[in-house]
């Protein structure tokens, strides 16, 4: 609607300026499609469907570095905390998977359309199903909020944006044909792009991350766990080293000294609400080990 | 009044976590109460930087033992320094100062890894080959809500009602 009004308006002012001084009409025309064209693919809103394939597609990059921990009793478990904490987010109905990558470093991944990495090194540092609820209902809170579509939207002026932009045009024709293979591939070539130039590594904004926790502590009391959860896994990540990889919660977050104190005002308003908070240790044991 | 009695029986029905001995700090002045409730008895005055050895954990409140006198403290009145780290790769000495400083197996354990091994780098994902067997693999392991909701009902899990509180409202817009 508002590019075809531009459209219309560029037309109106090409023609007053066509009428004074003859200029080539036929550019203004192109350039005004241009604009719009730029216009659209910047603010363009990913359908649940890329936004899948997208996720998928950086999952599969991720999990090449990265596999699962061969631990199938684990991976159903974080699936089912997972799935209840994502059934009490805005987006219940995404296809949420959860996987338990098997590396030392320390940290989680949230990707488009509600897949979710949780490293081993992290899962192993946790005490209870409550702290790693607080540590998955932070990376849904991404998922739900899109941070990471605007984190890779807002790097227009990189290669990968062009990339990305072309291969969503593209596979819109296709899909007019309904060619989900289309979808997929383009989701798959995508998610390689976005790892391989580190797009998608870069850490998120500041604001984004405490957003994340904020919305996360809401999720997890929802869900009946003790919503300090996640604040007991910052204290631990606060007594942590970054291993030196580039890829630790300490390198891609804020302090946890300084997420704590963003925490520390909003607690009392999420508690208020709280039912009966648990922390889930014995069954949380039972499948991590002592 | 009601509420604070609620809030010190609900706190009173959580399994209090004794996961690591850590040694933390007072960030603040703070008092040490006999619950972990706002309206129990004063024990003492901790002053700002007072070392204490965390107990157990659990809502707001953490249960410490500070100069002889154990009791709570809350949450958010403690801070955690970064452990030390040893610059050889070998854990032997780290592993002994942790048992010194009475730190939880588990928690010394999990630290020493960090030291020794090498995790997962920016480079070797960008390096990565995609795997989309790992792939669907995972997808394999997903729950469904039935096997979510039998889930949460054997932990006894409560759904609460909890809109986004305002404070909230600081949108990631960048």
């Amino acid at each position: 609607m508002r590019s075809a009004r531009f459209f219309a308006l560029a037309c109106v002012a090409g023609l007053a300026a066509a009428s004074a001084q003859a200029i080539d009409f036929g550019s203004i025309i192109n350039k005004a499609i241009d604009t719009g064209r730029q216009l659209n693919e910047a603010s363009h809103e990913f359908t649940p469907e890329e936004e899948v394939a997208l996720g998928d597609g950086l999952a599969a990059g991720f999990l090449g570095a990265a596999p699962l921990r061969k631990d199938p009793a684990l991976q159903r478990y974080v699936n089912r905390v997972g799935k209840w904490l994502a059934m009490h987010s805005e987006r219940p109905d995404l296809p949420w998977t959860f996987g338990v990558v098997d590396t030392e470093t320390v940290n989680a991944f949230a990707m488009p359309g509600g897949t979710v990495l949780v490293t081993y090194g992290l899962v192993k540092r946790l005490s209870s199903e409550a702290e790693l609820a607080g540590a998955l209902a932070h990376e849904i809170a991404h998922v739900v909020k899109k941070h990471q579509l605007q984190a890779i939207q807002s790097d227009k002026s990189s290669e990968a944006w062009a990339n990305l932009g072309k291969g969503l045009a593209s596979d819109a024709i296709a899909r007019r044909g309904s060619d989900p293979v289309g979808l997929k591939n383009w989701g798959a070539s995508a998610g390689v792009e976005l790892l391989k130039n580190g797009v998608f590594l870069r850490p998120l904004d500041r604001s984004m991350e405490y957003e994340a926790d904020k919305l996360g502590v809401v999720i997890a009391a929802r869900s009946g766990y003790d919503p300090y959860g996640l604040v007991a896994v910052l204290e631990m990540l606060a007594q942590t080293k970054s291993d030196g990889s580039g890829l630790s919660v300490l390198d891609t977050h804020p302090a946890p000294a300084d997420r704590l104190a963003e925490l520390e005002s909003f607690m009392p308003l999420v508690e208020r609400g709280a039912a009966r908070p648990q922390q889930v240790q014995a069954r949380f044991r039972k499948i991590v080990g002592p | 009044m009601v509420n604070r009695l609620l809030a010190a029986v609900l706190l009173a029905a959580l399994p209090w976590i004794a996961r690591a001995q850590d040694q933390g700090f007072t960030n603040r002045s703070t008092e040490l109460k006999a619950s972990g409730a706002a309206d129990s008895a004063t024990l003492a005055t901790l002053p700002e930087n007072t070392p204490v050895k965390v107990l157990a954990r659990g809502g707001g409140w953490t249960r410490v033992e500070a100069g002889g006198k154990s009791g709570w403290v809350r949450v958010f009145h403690l801070r955690f320094p970064a452990a030390v780290e040893s610059s050889s790769s070998s854990g032997g000495g780290l592993a002994s100062l942790g048992s010194a400083l009475g730190f939880g197996h588990r928690n010394e354990q999990a630290r020493l890894a960090t030291t020794g091994i090498r995790g997962l780098s920016t480079e070797d994902v960008k390096n990565a080959n995609p795997d989309p067997a790992q792939l669907a693999r995972m997808q394999s392991f997903r729950a469904d809500r039935p096997a979510a909701e039998r889930f949460a009902r054997e932990a006894k899990l409560v759904e609460a009602r909890i809109e986004v509180p305002s404070d909230s409202g600081k949108e990631g817009s960048r």
